[in-house]
Protein backbone atom coordinates (compact mmCIF):
# COMPACT_ATOMS: atom_id res chain seq x y z
CA UNK A 1 0.00 0.00 0.00
CA UNK A 2 1.27 3.30 -0.81
CA UNK A 3 1.64 6.22 1.78
CA UNK A 4 -1.86 7.41 2.61
CA UNK A 5 -3.43 9.97 1.69
CA UNK A 6 -4.99 12.51 3.94
CA UNK A 7 -8.42 11.61 2.13
CA UNK A 8 -7.97 8.18 3.59
CA UNK A 9 -6.85 9.10 6.95
CA UNK A 10 -9.74 11.15 7.68
CA UNK A 11 -11.97 8.60 6.28
CA UNK A 12 -10.26 6.06 8.33
CA UNK A 13 -10.47 8.25 11.36
CA UNK A 14 -14.14 8.70 10.74
CA UNK A 15 -14.98 5.22 10.23
CA UNK A 16 -15.13 5.25 6.70
CA UNK A 17 -13.12 2.42 5.51
CA UNK A 18 -13.78 -0.60 4.15
CA UNK A 19 -12.01 -4.08 5.85
CA UNK A 20 -9.34 -4.28 3.28
CA UNK A 21 -8.17 0.02 3.47
CA UNK A 22 -8.62 0.16 7.22
CA UNK A 23 -6.43 -3.04 7.61
CA UNK A 24 -4.05 -1.22 4.67
CA UNK A 25 -4.00 1.86 6.89
CA UNK A 26 -3.32 0.06 10.41
CA UNK A 27 -0.76 -1.67 8.59
CA UNK A 28 0.83 1.61 7.37
CA UNK A 29 0.29 3.20 10.80
CA UNK A 30 2.57 0.56 12.50
CA UNK A 31 5.91 1.28 10.33
CA UNK A 32 5.46 5.24 9.68
CA UNK A 33 6.00 7.48 12.57
CA UNK A 34 5.47 10.56 10.32
CA UNK A 35 1.91 9.34 9.76
CA UNK A 36 1.20 8.19 13.07
CA UNK A 37 1.87 11.60 14.21
CA UNK A 38 -0.67 13.18 11.33
CA UNK A 39 -3.48 10.89 12.25
CA UNK A 40 -2.80 12.33 15.90
CA UNK A 41 -2.96 15.58 14.71
CA UNK A 42 -6.44 15.39 12.49
CA UNK A 43 -7.24 13.54 16.08
CA UNK A 44 -6.98 16.57 18.19
CA UNK A 45 -8.15 19.05 15.83
CA UNK A 46 -11.57 16.88 15.48
CA UNK A 47 -11.80 16.50 18.56
CA UNK A 48 -11.40 20.31 19.39
CA UNK A 49 -13.66 21.11 16.71
CA UNK A 50 -16.62 18.84 18.38
CA UNK A 51 -15.75 20.59 21.83
CA UNK A 52 -15.99 24.16 20.26
CA UNK A 53 -19.48 23.49 18.79
CA UNK A 54 -20.29 21.24 22.28
CA UNK A 55 -20.67 24.13 24.22
CA UNK A 56 -23.16 25.94 21.85
CA UNK A 57 -25.51 23.36 22.89
CA UNK A 58 -25.76 24.73 26.30
CA UNK A 59 -26.29 28.31 25.10
CA UNK A 60 -30.17 29.18 25.52
CA UNK A 61 -32.09 29.64 22.82
CA UNK A 62 -33.52 33.10 21.69
CA UNK A 63 -36.93 33.79 22.55
CA UNK A 64 -37.52 34.47 18.47
CA UNK A 65 -36.47 30.61 17.83
CA UNK A 66 -39.01 29.14 20.14
CA UNK A 67 -41.74 31.68 19.09
CA UNK A 68 -40.58 30.28 15.25
CA UNK A 69 -40.42 26.94 15.96
CA UNK A 70 -43.85 27.05 17.92
CA UNK A 71 -45.94 28.82 15.93
CA UNK A 72 -46.36 31.15 17.79
CA UNK A 73 -47.86 34.24 17.05
CA UNK A 74 -51.60 34.71 17.57
CA UNK A 75 -53.63 35.16 21.30
CA UNK A 76 -56.84 34.58 21.43
CA UNK A 77 -58.87 38.09 21.31
CA UNK A 78 -59.71 39.89 24.46
CA UNK A 79 -63.35 39.73 25.81
CA UNK A 80 -63.90 43.74 24.87
CA UNK A 81 -63.62 45.17 21.69
CA UNK A 82 -62.74 48.87 22.61
CA UNK A 83 -63.81 51.78 20.28
CA UNK A 84 -61.15 53.48 18.04
CA UNK A 85 -60.12 57.19 18.67
CA UNK A 86 -61.55 59.10 16.09
CA UNK A 87 -58.64 60.77 14.07
CA UNK A 88 -58.27 64.47 14.25
CA UNK A 89 -56.52 66.71 13.02
CA UNK A 90 -54.54 64.47 10.24
CA UNK A 91 -53.42 67.11 7.96
CA UNK A 92 -51.32 68.38 11.37
CA UNK A 93 -49.50 65.56 11.94
CA UNK A 94 -47.64 65.98 8.58
CA UNK A 95 -45.60 68.88 9.96
CA UNK A 96 -43.09 66.48 11.74
CA UNK A 97 -41.64 65.55 8.53
CA UNK A 98 -39.85 68.56 8.48
CA UNK A 99 -38.92 67.69 11.81
CA UNK A 100 -36.00 64.73 11.51
CA UNK A 101 -33.45 66.28 11.67
CA UNK A 102 -34.47 68.06 15.04
CA UNK A 103 -35.70 64.66 15.98
CA UNK A 104 -32.09 63.14 15.69
CA UNK A 105 -30.99 65.64 18.40
CA UNK A 106 -33.24 64.63 20.02
CA UNK A 107 -32.01 60.82 19.55
CA UNK A 108 -28.22 61.67 20.64
CA UNK A 109 -29.48 63.10 23.59
CA UNK A 110 -31.56 59.67 24.57
CA UNK A 111 -29.21 57.25 23.11
CA UNK A 112 -27.82 56.25 26.30
CA UNK A 113 -30.88 54.26 27.49
CA UNK A 114 -30.57 51.59 25.38
CA UNK A 115 -29.55 48.79 28.05
CA UNK A 116 -32.77 49.87 30.01
CA UNK A 117 -34.67 49.19 27.35
CA UNK A 118 -33.52 46.19 26.81
CA UNK A 119 -34.30 44.03 29.95
CA UNK A 120 -35.26 41.18 29.12
CA UNK A 121 -38.21 39.02 30.88
CA UNK A 122 -39.08 34.93 30.45
CA UNK A 123 -40.81 33.96 27.78
CA UNK A 124 -43.87 32.34 28.31
CA UNK A 125 -45.74 29.90 26.17
CA UNK A 126 -48.70 28.92 28.14
CA UNK A 127 -51.76 31.17 27.05
CA UNK A 128 -54.92 31.05 28.99
CA UNK A 129 -58.37 31.08 27.77
CA UNK A 130 -58.85 34.98 28.64
CA UNK A 131 -55.70 35.46 26.14
CA UNK A 132 -53.86 35.90 29.33
CA UNK A 133 -50.16 34.55 29.35
CA UNK A 134 -49.89 31.88 32.57
CA UNK A 135 -46.46 31.34 34.54
CA UNK A 136 -46.75 27.61 35.39
CA UNK A 137 -47.15 26.71 31.89
CA UNK A 138 -43.58 27.81 30.49
CA UNK A 139 -42.10 25.57 28.60
CA UNK A 140 -38.85 23.63 30.05
CA UNK A 141 -37.10 25.77 27.36
CA UNK A 142 -37.87 29.05 28.31
CA UNK A 143 -35.83 29.60 31.52
CA UNK A 144 -32.92 29.34 28.72
CA UNK A 145 -34.43 32.48 26.48
CA UNK A 146 -34.64 34.44 29.85
CA UNK A 147 -30.84 36.66 28.82
CA UNK A 148 -32.03 37.73 25.27
CA UNK A 149 -33.16 40.88 24.24
CA UNK A 150 -36.18 43.01 23.45
CA UNK A 151 -34.66 44.31 20.50
CA UNK A 152 -32.99 41.08 18.79
CA UNK A 153 -36.56 39.65 18.64
CA UNK A 154 -37.82 42.68 16.71
CA UNK A 155 -35.15 42.96 14.94
CA UNK A 156 -35.12 39.28 13.81
CA UNK A 157 -38.93 39.79 13.13
CA UNK A 158 -38.42 42.11 10.83
CA UNK A 159 -35.54 40.09 9.50
CA UNK A 160 -37.91 37.21 8.67
CA UNK A 161 -40.45 39.23 7.24
CA UNK A 162 -38.26 41.63 4.70
CA UNK A 163 -35.56 39.40 3.64
CA UNK A 164 -36.36 37.28 0.55
CA UNK A 165 -37.37 33.70 1.27
CA UNK A 166 -34.82 31.22 -0.04
CA UNK A 167 -37.38 29.77 -0.87
CA UNK A 168 -40.17 31.51 -1.93
CA UNK A 169 -42.72 34.13 -0.73
CA UNK A 170 -44.45 31.73 1.45
CA UNK A 171 -43.61 33.17 4.56
CA UNK A 172 -44.89 36.83 4.18
CA UNK A 173 -48.08 35.17 5.60
CA UNK A 174 -49.94 37.61 7.72
CA UNK A 175 -52.29 37.14 10.72
CA UNK A 176 -54.39 39.87 9.60
CA UNK A 177 -53.93 41.47 5.60
CA UNK A 178 -54.79 45.26 4.99
CA UNK A 179 -58.07 45.20 4.93
CA UNK A 180 -59.36 48.31 6.28
CA UNK A 181 -61.34 48.68 9.58
CA UNK A 182 -60.95 44.86 9.89
CA UNK A 183 -57.12 45.46 11.03
CA UNK A 184 -58.04 48.30 13.22
CA UNK A 185 -60.25 46.03 15.48
CA UNK A 186 -58.47 42.68 15.43
CA UNK A 187 -55.19 45.07 16.90
CA UNK A 188 -56.98 46.54 18.97
CA UNK A 189 -58.59 43.10 20.40
CA UNK A 190 -54.88 41.96 20.38
CA UNK A 191 -53.41 44.73 22.30
CA UNK A 192 -55.64 46.20 24.58
CA UNK A 193 -56.67 49.45 24.80
CA UNK A 194 -56.60 52.53 21.91
CA UNK A 195 -54.77 51.29 18.99
CA UNK A 196 -55.47 51.71 15.32
CA UNK A 197 -53.11 51.15 12.46
CA UNK A 198 -50.68 54.02 11.56
CA UNK A 199 -51.65 55.82 8.14
CA UNK A 200 -47.91 56.15 6.68
CA UNK A 201 -49.06 56.70 3.30
CA UNK A 202 -47.34 60.35 3.08
CA UNK A 203 -44.07 58.51 3.60
CA UNK A 204 -44.76 56.01 0.50
CA UNK A 205 -45.41 53.24 3.03
CA UNK A 206 -48.03 50.73 2.27
CA UNK A 207 -49.54 49.11 4.98
CA UNK A 208 -49.88 44.93 3.81
CA UNK A 209 -50.83 43.19 6.83
CA UNK A 210 -49.91 42.85 10.19
CA UNK A 211 -48.76 39.49 12.43
CA UNK A 212 -49.53 38.87 16.19
CA UNK A 213 -46.67 38.06 18.11
CA UNK A 214 -46.13 37.48 21.16
CA UNK A 215 -42.54 38.84 22.82
CA UNK A 216 -41.61 38.23 25.80
CA UNK A 217 -44.68 36.78 27.28
CA UNK A 218 -46.61 39.87 26.39
CA UNK A 219 -49.14 40.02 23.15
CA UNK A 220 -46.81 42.42 20.39
CA UNK A 221 -48.19 43.13 16.58
CA UNK A 222 -45.80 43.53 13.60
CA UNK A 223 -47.02 45.87 11.29
CA UNK A 224 -45.65 45.52 7.59
CA UNK A 225 -45.54 48.30 5.54
CA UNK A 226 -43.69 48.15 1.68
CA UNK A 227 -42.83 50.88 -1.03
CA UNK A 228 -41.53 50.84 -4.42
CA UNK A 229 -38.48 52.55 -3.16
CA UNK A 230 -36.13 50.18 -2.28
CA UNK A 231 -34.06 52.31 -0.12
CA UNK A 232 -36.92 53.17 2.34
CA UNK A 233 -38.72 49.68 3.15
CA UNK A 234 -39.85 47.67 3.72
CA UNK A 235 -40.42 49.21 7.29
CA UNK A 236 -41.79 46.90 10.26
CA UNK A 237 -43.65 48.62 13.11
CA UNK A 238 -43.82 46.82 16.09
CA UNK A 239 -46.07 47.33 18.80
CA UNK A 240 -46.45 45.83 21.96
CA UNK A 241 -47.85 45.61 25.91
CA UNK A 242 -45.39 46.69 28.18
CA UNK A 243 -44.73 47.00 32.11
CA UNK A 244 -41.57 49.10 32.06
CA UNK A 245 -41.17 52.56 32.61
CA UNK A 246 -41.27 55.07 29.84
CA UNK A 247 -38.33 55.40 27.40
CA UNK A 248 -38.03 57.88 25.19
CA UNK A 249 -37.57 57.47 21.51
CA UNK A 250 -33.93 56.03 21.03
CA UNK A 251 -31.97 54.58 18.21
CA UNK A 252 -30.33 51.18 17.39
CA UNK A 253 -28.59 49.03 15.25
CA UNK A 254 -28.54 45.27 14.19
CA UNK A 255 -26.50 44.71 12.02
CA UNK A 256 -27.68 46.30 8.92
CA UNK A 257 -30.95 46.95 10.31
CA UNK A 258 -31.80 50.14 11.97
CA UNK A 259 -34.54 50.79 15.16
CA UNK A 260 -36.48 53.33 17.01
CA UNK A 261 -37.88 52.38 19.81
CA UNK A 262 -39.91 53.88 22.84
CA UNK A 263 -42.04 52.93 25.52
CA UNK A 264 -45.02 54.78 26.34
CA UNK A 265 -47.76 54.53 29.00
CA UNK A 266 -47.75 50.98 28.62
CA UNK A 267 -46.83 50.14 25.71
CA UNK A 268 -43.51 50.23 23.24
CA UNK A 269 -43.16 50.63 19.86
CA UNK A 270 -40.41 49.79 17.22
CA UNK A 271 -39.80 50.87 14.02
CA UNK A 272 -37.25 48.61 12.35
CA UNK A 273 -35.83 48.82 8.58
CA UNK A 274 -33.07 49.80 6.28
CA UNK A 275 -33.99 53.44 5.80
CA UNK A 276 -32.03 56.08 7.15
CA UNK A 277 -31.95 57.44 10.59
CA UNK A 278 -33.70 60.60 9.36
CA UNK A 279 -36.66 59.00 7.57
CA UNK A 280 -36.76 56.57 10.44
CA UNK A 281 -37.33 59.88 12.94
CA UNK A 282 -39.88 61.27 10.84
CA UNK A 283 -41.93 58.20 10.77
CA UNK A 284 -41.73 58.06 14.94
CA UNK A 285 -42.39 61.46 15.24
CA UNK A 286 -45.80 60.70 12.68
CA UNK A 287 -46.74 57.51 14.60
CA UNK A 288 -46.33 58.52 18.00
CA UNK A 289 -48.65 61.62 16.94
CA UNK A 290 -50.95 59.63 15.78
CA UNK A 291 -51.11 56.83 18.43
CA UNK A 292 -50.83 59.36 21.14
CA UNK A 293 -47.91 57.63 22.05
CA UNK A 294 -45.53 60.39 22.90
CA UNK B 1 -49.16 22.46 12.79
CA UNK B 2 -49.44 19.46 15.01
CA UNK B 3 -47.81 19.74 18.20
CA UNK B 4 -45.98 16.83 18.28
CA UNK B 5 -43.99 18.38 14.69
CA UNK B 6 -43.33 21.64 16.95
CA UNK B 7 -42.01 19.75 20.00
CA UNK B 8 -39.81 17.82 17.57
CA UNK B 9 -38.35 21.19 15.89
CA UNK B 10 -38.48 23.17 19.79
CA UNK B 11 -36.10 20.17 20.92
CA UNK B 12 -34.31 19.93 17.70
CA UNK B 13 -32.78 23.88 18.22
CA UNK B 14 -29.91 23.07 20.17
CA UNK B 15 -28.54 21.19 17.25
CA UNK B 16 -29.90 23.58 14.35
CA UNK B 17 -28.33 26.82 16.15
CA UNK B 18 -24.79 24.91 16.53
CA UNK B 19 -24.91 23.71 12.69
CA UNK B 20 -25.77 27.30 11.63
CA UNK B 21 -23.10 29.03 13.93
CA UNK B 22 -20.55 26.78 12.13
CA UNK B 23 -21.86 27.83 8.92
CA UNK B 24 -22.25 31.50 9.62
CA UNK B 25 -19.70 32.25 11.85
CA UNK B 26 -21.70 34.27 13.40
CA UNK B 27 -24.19 34.61 16.20
CA UNK B 28 -26.89 36.44 14.80
CA UNK B 29 -26.50 35.35 11.12
CA UNK B 30 -26.90 31.38 12.42
CA UNK B 31 -30.01 32.52 14.51
CA UNK B 32 -31.93 34.15 11.51
CA UNK B 33 -30.72 31.08 9.26
CA UNK B 34 -32.37 28.95 12.18
CA UNK B 35 -35.00 31.25 12.38
CA UNK B 36 -36.01 31.19 8.60
CA UNK B 37 -35.70 27.28 8.34
CA UNK B 38 -38.05 26.72 11.24
CA UNK B 39 -40.29 28.91 8.89
CA UNK B 40 -40.05 26.72 6.27
CA UNK B 41 -40.51 23.86 8.19
CA UNK B 42 -43.77 24.34 9.21
CA UNK B 43 -45.28 25.35 6.11
CA UNK B 44 -43.70 22.81 4.39
CA UNK B 45 -44.10 20.18 7.25
CA UNK B 46 -46.67 17.77 5.15
CA UNK B 47 -43.56 17.11 2.93
CA UNK B 48 -41.98 15.54 5.90
CA UNK B 49 -41.75 11.55 5.56
CA UNK B 50 -42.64 9.62 9.11
CA UNK B 51 -40.04 7.24 9.35
CA UNK B 52 -36.86 9.02 8.00
CA UNK B 53 -34.60 11.32 10.23
CA UNK B 54 -36.30 14.97 11.52
CA UNK B 55 -32.63 16.09 12.19
CA UNK B 56 -31.25 15.10 8.49
CA UNK B 57 -34.68 16.91 7.09
CA UNK B 58 -33.84 20.07 8.83
CA UNK B 59 -30.22 20.40 8.66
CA UNK B 60 -31.11 20.22 4.70
CA UNK B 61 -33.24 22.73 5.05
CA UNK B 62 -30.91 24.98 6.92
CA UNK B 63 -28.21 23.80 4.36
CA UNK B 64 -30.58 24.63 1.43
CA UNK B 65 -31.62 28.17 2.98
CA UNK B 66 -27.33 28.86 3.32
CA UNK B 67 -26.36 28.19 0.10
CA UNK B 68 -29.41 30.37 -1.39
CA UNK B 69 -28.09 33.07 1.02
CA UNK B 70 -24.37 32.54 -0.09
CA UNK B 71 -25.71 33.05 -3.72
CA UNK B 72 -27.86 35.67 -2.74
CA UNK B 73 -26.54 38.37 -0.78
CA UNK B 74 -22.66 37.60 -1.31
CA UNK B 75 -22.75 36.77 2.92
CA UNK B 76 -19.10 37.07 3.34
CA UNK B 77 -16.51 35.87 6.29
CA UNK B 78 -16.00 39.14 7.17
CA UNK B 79 -19.23 39.63 8.98
CA UNK B 80 -18.66 37.38 10.93
CA UNK B 81 -19.07 38.98 14.84
CA UNK B 82 -17.06 38.27 17.46
CA UNK B 83 -19.21 36.01 20.12
CA UNK B 84 -20.37 37.90 23.33
CA UNK B 85 -18.08 37.50 26.54
CA UNK B 86 -20.07 35.44 28.65
CA UNK B 87 -17.81 34.75 31.08
CA UNK B 88 -17.83 35.92 34.67
CA UNK B 89 -15.24 38.06 36.29
CA UNK B 90 -15.11 35.40 38.82
CA UNK B 91 -14.83 32.55 37.04
CA UNK B 92 -11.10 30.40 37.27
CA UNK B 93 -8.65 32.15 34.74
CA UNK B 94 -7.90 28.36 33.16
CA UNK B 95 -11.49 28.06 32.69
CA UNK B 96 -11.71 31.15 30.86
CA UNK B 97 -8.65 30.53 29.32
CA UNK B 98 -9.76 26.91 27.83
CA UNK B 99 -12.81 28.41 26.64
CA UNK B 100 -11.21 31.13 24.56
CA UNK B 101 -8.95 28.23 23.06
CA UNK B 102 -12.32 26.80 22.02
CA UNK B 103 -13.64 30.03 20.68
CA UNK B 104 -10.31 29.99 18.52
CA UNK B 105 -11.10 26.60 17.45
CA UNK B 106 -14.66 28.19 16.00
CA UNK B 107 -13.02 31.16 14.17
CA UNK B 108 -10.83 28.86 12.62
CA UNK B 109 -13.81 26.81 11.25
CA UNK B 110 -14.86 30.08 10.54
CA UNK B 111 -12.24 30.61 8.03
CA UNK B 112 -12.62 27.86 5.80
CA UNK B 113 -14.66 27.69 2.72
CA UNK B 114 -18.20 27.81 3.28
CA UNK B 115 -18.59 23.63 1.63
CA UNK B 116 -15.73 22.71 3.76
CA UNK B 117 -17.30 23.69 6.60
CA UNK B 118 -21.02 22.50 6.46
CA UNK B 119 -19.14 18.83 5.37
CA UNK B 120 -17.02 19.31 8.79
CA UNK B 121 -20.27 20.29 10.69
CA UNK B 122 -22.47 17.56 9.47
CA UNK B 123 -19.88 14.72 9.96
CA UNK B 124 -17.37 15.35 12.58
CA UNK B 125 -19.38 18.14 14.88
CA UNK B 126 -22.91 16.57 14.02
CA UNK B 127 -21.99 12.54 14.13
CA UNK B 128 -23.10 11.98 10.55
CA UNK B 129 -22.29 9.48 8.37
CA UNK B 130 -20.70 10.39 4.75
CA UNK B 131 -23.44 8.75 2.85
CA UNK B 132 -26.43 10.58 5.35
CA UNK B 133 -23.96 14.06 4.88
CA UNK B 134 -24.10 13.50 1.15
CA UNK B 135 -27.71 13.30 0.99
CA UNK B 136 -28.31 16.49 3.39
CA UNK B 137 -25.60 18.34 1.38
CA UNK B 138 -27.25 16.71 -1.73
CA UNK B 139 -23.51 16.33 -2.98
CA UNK B 140 -21.70 12.76 -3.79
CA UNK B 141 -19.78 10.79 -0.80
CA UNK B 142 -16.93 11.28 -2.87
CA UNK B 143 -17.24 15.21 -2.88
CA UNK B 144 -18.24 14.98 0.91
CA UNK B 145 -14.71 13.16 1.28
CA UNK B 146 -12.69 15.47 -0.62
CA UNK B 147 -14.21 18.53 1.32
CA UNK B 148 -13.60 16.79 4.85
CA UNK B 149 -9.96 15.63 4.27
CA UNK B 150 -9.53 18.78 2.98
CA UNK B 151 -11.56 20.92 6.11
CA UNK B 152 -9.90 18.64 8.73
CA UNK B 153 -6.09 19.52 6.82
CA UNK B 154 -6.82 23.24 6.58
CA UNK B 155 -8.34 23.60 10.34
CA UNK B 156 -5.08 21.69 11.38
CA UNK B 157 -2.81 23.73 9.92
CA UNK B 158 -4.83 26.89 10.72
CA UNK B 159 -4.71 25.55 14.96
CA UNK B 160 -0.84 24.77 14.36
CA UNK B 161 0.16 28.33 13.14
CA UNK B 162 -2.38 29.78 15.33
CA UNK B 163 -2.25 29.82 19.16
CA UNK B 164 -1.13 26.25 18.63
CA UNK B 165 -2.62 22.88 18.62
CA UNK B 166 -0.88 21.77 21.07
CA UNK B 167 -1.42 24.61 23.54
CA UNK B 168 -5.34 24.67 22.60
CA UNK B 169 -5.49 20.97 23.23
CA UNK B 170 -4.25 21.75 26.83
CA UNK B 171 -6.33 24.24 27.39
CA UNK B 172 -9.35 22.18 26.53
CA UNK B 173 -7.95 19.71 28.66
CA UNK B 174 -7.87 21.90 31.75
CA UNK B 175 -11.60 22.22 32.04
CA UNK B 176 -12.81 18.82 31.91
Amino acid sequence: MQKPSDELLVAYLDGELGEAELAGVDAYLERDEAVRERVRALTLSGSLLSEAFDELLDEPVPERLLAAATGVKALPAAATILAFRPKTGIGSSRWWIGMAAAASLFGVVFGGSIGYFTATEPFLHGKEADGQVKQSQMAPLDATAVNNSWLDNVAGYHNLFAAPPAGGSDSTVFDIPANGDDANQKISQHIPGDLKIPDLKPWGLEFKGLRQLVIEGRPAAQLYYTTDNKALGPITVVIATSKRTDVAPTYDQRQNINLLYWRHMGRAYAIVGQADKGYMWGLANDIAWQLNAI
Amino acid sequence: MTDAFSERLVASLPRLRRFARGLTGAVAQADDLVQSACERALTRQHQFQEGTRFDSWMFRIIQTIWIDQIRSRDVRKEETEVEDDRFGSDEPVRRVEARLALEEVRRAAARLPADQRAALMLVTVEGFSYKEAAEIAQVPVGTIMSRLARARVALTALLESGSGLRGSVSDAKAQR
